[in-house]
């Protein structure tokens, strides 16, 4: 292996590198002083056309079997070069980037720094080129079928679009139906079109699908594997309702006596019953038993029996009329299932800040301090006052509606730096929803800008303004309080200068988008990044935005991000795409830059001494153990194992094994030693 | 004691609950001990017990000629035993496979050593047998404990470089602080890895830094002290100074001791949001 006719391609990269880097000398001090490089030239652009053309063609004339291109940084172009090498016969693992622009060109703006840089840095890599060894990729087999985690419209258009893909897709959704916080708005905008109206015929859809298997009340437990391979626990909560035997006929929570239960629904504005399901188009339109709140359950509770010898209140289980096995078991117990399924797409969508953290809006405190959301089931036909907008309190037409922008987001002081995208939009719709069934009434809004970039959106809310009448004043509120049955907003009006005072009937506050409490938690299930805020992360913010840090998990809505709905669709096609992508082979090939832990023949079989140090320090639970056998069965002891396929090749377990006995292919000790040797102490 | 200590072994070997006792003995003269290892009942009164026991026998747990034996009940002080607790996380030794002897200890060689001005675990923290009157173990605050590094760390930076860099150069590469060492249980140590030779194996000054720097960071948060290393060093390097100021570090940053608790998850291969990385220079 020592003898490799190495070739050396400097780029110019225009000017970026040549300007400060002397790429001639560093081309012929390279070929004068390293023995092996038989080759080297210099071209302005190494990564276009023409100049991989002379990569191929150099390695085929001159007989190259090893190559340094000192260039940009290998996370740009390593994958180009390695592919031109591919194509002339030459395994791709011998070739390899040395980085002089980021890490020299622009850098050092000296022109000697720069050069003697450079080739150093060009024989570093010379030298490890000397050591590489060919590798090959890896191929794993792919389990056709997705895993879609969150009933939203972003889970739902994922699934639907897979399942026409004709894959198996497997939803699942911790609530009782799915639908989401979409199946919550009343009107869309920027067309106003009614949300239940397109929402619901998707969820219908989707649960007709042959291929879409829907998990309702269930959670994800946990989730192994890895791309392609993915082993998930899915916990399918008790729903105290068998869903095969169950008609959804209602006559269970007409008769149920707990009726005063705060419907999350209607997000607290109107009730529900202890057996129910969330709203009338639910999907699957069979109802599920509130535990907590159930006067059976709690009895049971407190005298420490079985759910089904309570006698307190039996009036479900008597009114179904399914026979002759009722269709509620009360007894019924949480369900683990296993499913195992080739990529995973997170759609778990967001959570509205909580109300109470505004305490000087009176948010939480006074009744008719409303948020987005709740404006919204007010709004809504199917919502608690039937669309009739009354104002919560005392169930009053509100004549004078102040609408606060930026409750919570663009304000570090409340834990959101960011901007929530949707809320000058939506409280745009607002207005106009408003002045449609109130006309005589008046709508104010305190804005700090109005964000409003998309398609028909600017014309949107300038109807608002212009057509509608709502009255936009910019500047923030300071206070919201109460006098008498009114509520006195106090806030600033910058454009004129003024103190402003409304007196209003209703105060609505357009709350941040924040991500869900747990959203921790499902990124660790699921070993991925997640932002500051807690948003999942994507792993290039431009090129590659619904891929997640993990290999075959995919991101879409509002969990990686604030987004609105037609941002969430397109999103959730993408990352559907990538997931049909995944499954339209039968193995995939990784690349071959794995751990490996060293064995060797009898009777010395492996220096790993089992300590499990890497198995700890592993982010990817890549590392297993296994038993080394004598003949008759006998262990002789027990080593630690790279799971190939999970491995991501970060290379901690190498760094970590204290006896060396871990290496990274693509990295190996000579490799590096080489590299490390190669540079020269002065 | 020595009585107890005979009679729980000969019980156990009679029981066989274990095929092997490693435990101190007479050595040939009366300042010095031996390591012995009991396989029969009837040869219990080998075994002894006095001021002069400073082994650390857990060693012999790394070792496959005393693994051959069988199953072992190994008498230990409370500074031995925190390396059995290091072992059974490092995944060596399993609880059930050792009967633990532990003896109360109330300092140990003539002088006291070094480990035992601040002892806090006179009574081992685990054992399956105590021998000896149970003494409650003392509490000593951060700085008591790590006082033997006071005069060093007085020193400037140049000067640590100077007295490490003259220390080293007293090496011959015997390796007996790896030998001695019961956490150094490598089948194949980093320094006999020759491809590529991380570690010069000459007593070349440079290879005599990688091999003393690289030996104590593979102990750092590991090491509980035992000072067998520094015992057994023909040079006389102070190695367990290097160690020590180690244990200190990895407890100012990371609030961990090794040895003290199975539970504790490893400082070295843990990683936690709050940690400190004031270590990062």
């Amino acid at each position: 292996m020592g003898n490799k006719k190495i070739g050396v391609f400097v780029c110019h990269c225009g000017t970026n590198i040549s300007a400060t880097v002397d790429v001639e000398k560093v081309a012929e001090e390279t070929k004068k002083n390293n023995p092996g490089v038989s080759y080297t030239t210099t071209y302005k652009y190494m990564c276009s056309d023409p100049g991989q053309k002379l990569l191929r063609d150099k390695i085929k004339e001159e007989g190259l079997d090893g190559v340094v291109v000192a260039a940009c940084s290998p996370k740009m172009h390593e994958h180009t070069f390695r592919n031109a090498a591919i194509k002339t016969g030459l395994n791709p693992y011998h070739v390899e980037i040395s980085n002089i622009r980021e890490q020299c060109s622009w850098v050092h703006p000296e022109i000697p720094v720069g050069t003697e840089k450079s080739t150093d840095l060009v024989r570093m890599m010379t030298e490890k080129v000397r050591k590489d060894k060919s590798l090959n990729a890896i191929k794993v087999p792919v389990t056709k079928r997705a895993l879609v985690i969150g009933g939203g419209i972003a889970g739902i258009q994922a699934a639907l679009d897979i399942a026409d893909g004709g894959h198996e897709v497997i939803m699942v959704e911790r609530e009782a139906s799915i639908g989401g916080h979409m199946a919550q708005l009343s009107e869309t905008f920027p067309t106003l079109d009614c949300s239940q109206c397109i929402m619901t015929p998707k969820m219908v859809e989707a649960a007709q699908n042959d291929n879409i298997t829907m998990h309702t009340w269930s959670e994800i437990e946990s989730v192994d594997g890895y791309i392609g391979n993915f082993t998930v626990k899915i916990r399918k909560k008790a729903r105290s309702v068998d869903l095969d035997l169950c008609t959804g006929c209602s006559s269970c929570w007409q008769v149920c006596p707990c009726s005063k239960i705060k419907s999350e629904f209607d997000m607290g504005l109107g009730n529900r019953t202890a057996i129910y399901i969330p709203f009338p188009q639910a999907i699957p339109s069979k109802p599920v038993i509130d535990r907590e709140n159930c006067i059976l359950f709690k009895d049971a509770r407190k005298k420490n029996i079985k759910p089904n010898d309570s006698k307190v209140c039996r009036k479900c289980i008597d009114a179904c009329p399914i026979a002759p096995v009722k269709a509620i078991d009360y007894n019924q117990e949480d369900e683990i299932i296993e499913v195992k399924v080739g990529a995973i797409i997170v759609a778990t969508g967001y959570k509205e800040l909580e109300d109470g953290l505004y305490g000087e809006y009176g948010g939480g405190k006074y009744e008719d301090v409303i948020t987005g959301l709740q404006f919204e089931r007010l709004a809504s036909a199917s919502g608690p006052t039937e669309g009739v907008i009354k104002r919560p309190s005392d169930g009053k037409e509100p004549e004078i509606v102040v609408f606060i922008q930026c409750v919570g987001s663009r304000d570090p002081a409340k834990g959101c730096s960011y901007c929530s995208k949707t809320c000058c939009m939506y409280t745009a719709k607002h207005t106009m929803l408003y002045k449609h069934k109130v006309h005589h009434g008046h709508a104010f809004v305190f804005y700090i800008d109005i964000r409003c970039a998309g398609k028909g959106y600017e014309e949107f809310s300038q109807r608002a303004i212009e057509e509608e009448g709502a009255t936009y004043l910019r500047g923030r509120v300071s206070r919201v309080y109460k006098k008498g049955e009114k509520l006195v907003v106090l806030g600033a009006d910058t454009l004129t200068g003024s103190v402003v005072e409304i007196e209003a009937d209703m105060v609505v506050l357009a709350s941040a988008m924040k991500a869900q409490d747990d959203a921790m938690e499902i990124a660790q299930k699921l070993s991925i990044q997640y932002d500051k805020d807690k948003f999942l992360s994507e792993i290039h913010p431009k090129l590659k935005p619904v891929e997640s840090s993990s290999a075959g998990i995919f991101l879409a809505g509002t969990c990686q991000g604030p987004k609105d709905i037609p941002e969430t669709v397109a999103q959730a096609g993408a990352a559907a795409s990538k997931v049909l992508a995944l499954l339209s082979s039968d193995e995939l090939e990784r690349e071959p830059v794995v751990a490996r832990v060293d064995r060797q023949l009898p009777p010395v079989f492996s220096t790993c001494i089992g300590c499990f140090y890497c198995q700890k320090v592993c982010p990817y639970s890549a590392i297993e153990s296994e038993d080394i056998k004598a003949r008759d069965g006998s262990v002789i002891k027990t080593v630690a194992r790279v799971n190939e396929g999970l491995c991501q090749g970060c290379g901690l377990c190498a760094a970590t094994c204290r006896s060396k006995s871990i290496e990274l292919d693509g990295f190996n000790d000579e490799q590096i030693y080489a590299e490390i040797n190669a540079v020269e102490f002065n | 004691m020595i009585e107890a200590l005979r009679k729980k072994a000969e019980e156990l070997l009679r029981s066989k609950t274990v095929d092997v006792v490693y435990g101190y003995g007479e050595g040939s003269v009366p300042e010095r001990t031996r390591p012995v290892f009991i396989t029969k009942p009837e040869d219990v009164n080998k075994l002894t017990w006095n001021k002069y026991c400073v082994y650390n026998l857990t060693t012999y747990l790394k070792k496959q000629e005393a693994r051959k034996l069988g199953k072992p009940a190994i008498v230990v002080k409370g500074c031995d035993a925190k390396t059995i607790t290091v072992l059974i996380k490092e995944s060596q030794i399993k609880r059930e496979d050792i009967y633990i002897i532990g003896v109360t200890c109330t300092g140990i060689g003539e002088p006291p050593a070094t480990k035992c001005k601040a002892c806090d675990v006179n009574t081992p923290l685990i054992y399956d047998e105590l021998i000896g009157e149970k003494i409650e173990n003392k509490e000593f605050s951060f700085d008591e404990r790590y006082a033997e590094l006071d005069e060093y760390e007085k020193l400037s930076e140049k000067e640590k470089w100077d007295f490490w860099q003259k220390q080293f150069a007293k090496c011959i590469k015997c390796y007996a602080c790896s030998s001695i060492c019961p956490l150094c249980f490598c089948d194949r140590c980093i320094v006999d890895k020759n491809q590529p030779q991380w570690i010069d194996p000459s007593a070349h000054p440079r290879g005599n830094l990688s091999w003393n720097v690289t030996r104590a960071y593979h102990l750092a948060g590991r090491c509980i002290n035992c000072e067998e290393c520094q015992r057994v060093c023909p040079a006389d390097i102070p190695l367990n100074l290097l160690n020590k100021k180690l244990a200190k570090e990895t407890e100012k940053n990371f609030k961990y001791r090794s040895g003290y608790n199975v539970d504790d998850e490893l400082a070295m291969a843990t990683y936690k949001e709050d940690d400190s990385e004031d270590i990062f220079k």
